[in-house]
């Protein structure tokens, strides 16, 4: 990346083109987006990174000159809680994208038979995944409420007994199945589109060899379906761990810190016990922990980009 | 039994099938409508046959501070589009055509993509209120249109890399500028594109809530934040709740329904065509 850099730096130094057209030219596209990207990115991350080595503590005046060294970041990672917060954090978010990717292949491999009104059915069923995170975790709350919930008179109703949703031991699952909710319309358009991409030829060929409905699935059908579950999975697997809105508005972490993310974690730290070091600390974590977590994606992205259409 | 017929029982079958399952998995979505739709006094019982009426939206868009929270909302969705595409139409093109060294740059732009919001949270905070500039619909401007921009730029080079590059070659041997090539052959040719993408940003704008909750207060506090009020205020008052929720959430849900055609390629940041 240095050797692009250092390439970038030589080039602009000549003004101008053999053929006499003027060379800094095109950088000006891109201009405006490297400014702002550096101003909302790039400040702030190093910022952070500086604060992340002292001992500031915004209630107290002066302690953002004392100098900490890596003590924040030992603090951070030697402590069960912030452990806690990774935990549930990677189980919500694995817990999620495999519930959501099983309910969304099942309906996209319903949707993609022959059926009335399919193109409705298509357009309503994806309606969950827009609808205001912040609104579709006010709303649940409501539906979980356990006297007058709407989900406990409909078990009562069923003549099942209620249930406490947002409780210890069962609000962690509770927030999994509001995330699924939310999620499944992703994962049904995204293999939906993979299914409509199957090559025809290869399922007649098979259907003429003999392959029966299970087969086709199994051998033809989900080998070509692999790569769209995988970046389906990577994108909602990035946004369920980053997720804030609807853990905040349900539970707010809680109870306990039986909901506690990252996410949750560091709001908490940074707007209850505004602790900078440490929040700045937990942010660089996370941010390590995220990319390193994302870089087959980002990998994949950036090799299928330079390839030509 | 005809084949004719064995398809159209096939077919009514999994339609009906279909129906049943879309109603169940809709079941919130369907409650959250009907909640708007009722008086007070039904809101505690749970049943599905009611008197409608439009109290619940009378009352709601009746409440000055939820007027203020939408127009600002509106207003901070409507200028965080209108400042991403400006900056990302031109940034998309480079990067698409133009010959410039990209590759640095486009890193940067997926890495951009994937931090997380939490992270710069806090030093935007600090930063933001030594600047004096909390509460202000011009900090979420800012925030929300570079958040966007990543996704956008890479969104936008996509369906800029769709023209031929040809085209833009034939146009400069004519004596186009770079400036011109872009807004007078290559937009017009994207256009459908280019309308998805601010859509997109707009969903995007109009949905968040975390910088939102942290760097406003009263003054600039956009609709999602309305919500918490109705829940805070006098217990829960579901029917402002339920009116609420759908005046916020319908016009997302109507803008992502019409452009469905791009919404798994804007998901996927391209990656699926959809």
């Amino acid at each position: 990346m240095s050797a692009a850099l250092a390439g970038e730096r030589r080039l602009s130094l000549r003004s101008v083109r053999a053929d006499g057209r003027p060379l800094v030219g095109p950088y000006w596209f891109i201009v405006p987006a490297v400014v702002m990207l550096s101003t909302v990115y790039l400040g702030p991350m190093i910022y952070a990174m500086m604060a992340s080595g002292t001992y500031w503590v915004l209630t107290e005046p002066g302690s953002e000159h004392l100098p900490a060294g890596l003590a924040n970041y030992v603090d951070v990672l030697s402590s069960p809680t912030f452990w806690h917060a990774v935990r549930v954090t990677l189980l919500y978010a694995l817990t999620s994208v495999v519930l959501s990717l099983t309910f969304g292949t099942a309906l996209a491999l319903l949707l993609d038979n022959e059926l009335f009104f399919a193109s409705m059915f298509r357009s309503i069923l994806m309606i969950p995944m827009v609808i205001t995170p912040a609104v579709i975790a006010i709303f649940w709350k409501l539906l979980y409420e356990q006297e007058a919930g709407v989900f406990n008179s409909v078990l009562t109703g069923l003549g099942l007994g209620k249930v406490a949703w947002l409780s210890l031991d069962r609000a962690f699952m509770s927030m999994v199945l509001m995330d699924v909710w939310q999620s499944t319309p992703f994962f049904m358009l995204v293999i939906l589109a993979g299914l409509q991409s199957v090559d025809q030829n290869l399922l007649d060929a098979a259907r003429v060899d003999g392959a029966n409905i299970v087969q086709r699935f199994r051998f033809v059908i989900l080998p070509h379906l692999v790569p769209y579950m995988v970046i389906a999975a990577a994108f909602r697997g990035i946004a369920t761990m980053n997720d804030f809105d609807k853990i905040w508005l349900l539970t707010q972490g809680g109870p306990g810190d039986s909901t506690t993310t990252i996410t949750i974690y560091t709001y908490k730290i940074a707007f209850s016990a505004f602790d900078m070091g440490r929040t700045t600390a937990i942010a660089w974590i996370f941010v390590c922990i995220v990319l390193t977590a994302t870089s087959p994606l980002l990998f994949h992205l950036f090799k299928t980009s330079r390839a030509r259409p | 039994m005809t084949l004719a017929m064995r398809a159209l029982i096939r077919k009514t079958v999994l339609s009906l099938a279909c129906l049943a399952i879309g109603v169940t998995y809709l079941f919130p979505y369907i409650w959250m409508v009907l909640t708007g739709f009722r008086s007070a006094a039904d809101t505690l019982a749970i049943r599905f046959i009611f008197t409608p009426t439009l109290a619940g939206f009378g009352g709601v868009l009746g409440d000055s501070g939820f007027q203020g929270h939408v127009l600002n909302s509106i207003v901070v969705a409507l200028t965080t589009t209108g400042t991403v595409l400006t900056v990302a139409i031109p940034a998309g093109y480079a990067l698409a055509h133009l010959p410039i060294r990209g590759a640095a740059f486009l890193v940067a732009v997926l890495v951009a993509r994937m931090v997380p919001g939490i992270a710069i949270l806090i030093p935007i905070y600090l930063a933001a209120s030594r600047l004096g500039v909390l509460d202000t619909h011009g900090v979420l401007i800012l925030l929300y249109s570079t958040f966007n921009l990543p996704f956008a730029i890479w969104l936008l080079r996509g369906f800029f890399r769709d023209v031929p590059g040809e085209i833009r070659e034939a146009a400069i041997i004519d004596g186009c500028s770079d400036r011109q090539v872009l807004t007078m052959i290559m937009m017009p040719l994207t256009t459908s594109g280019i309308v998805a993408t601010g859509v997109f940003v707009f969903i995007a704008a109009w949905n968040e809530f975390l910088f939102a909750l942290a760097l406003t207060n009263t003054f600039a506090a956009t609709a999602p934040l309305a919500m918490v009020s109705f829940r805070n205020e006098y217990g829960v008052q579901w029917t402002a709740i339920g009116a609420a929720a759908l005046i916020i959430s319908t016009p997302v849900v109507l803008f992502a329904v019409a452009m469905q055609r791009f919404l798994v390629r804007g998901l996927t940041m391209g990656s699926v065509k959809g």
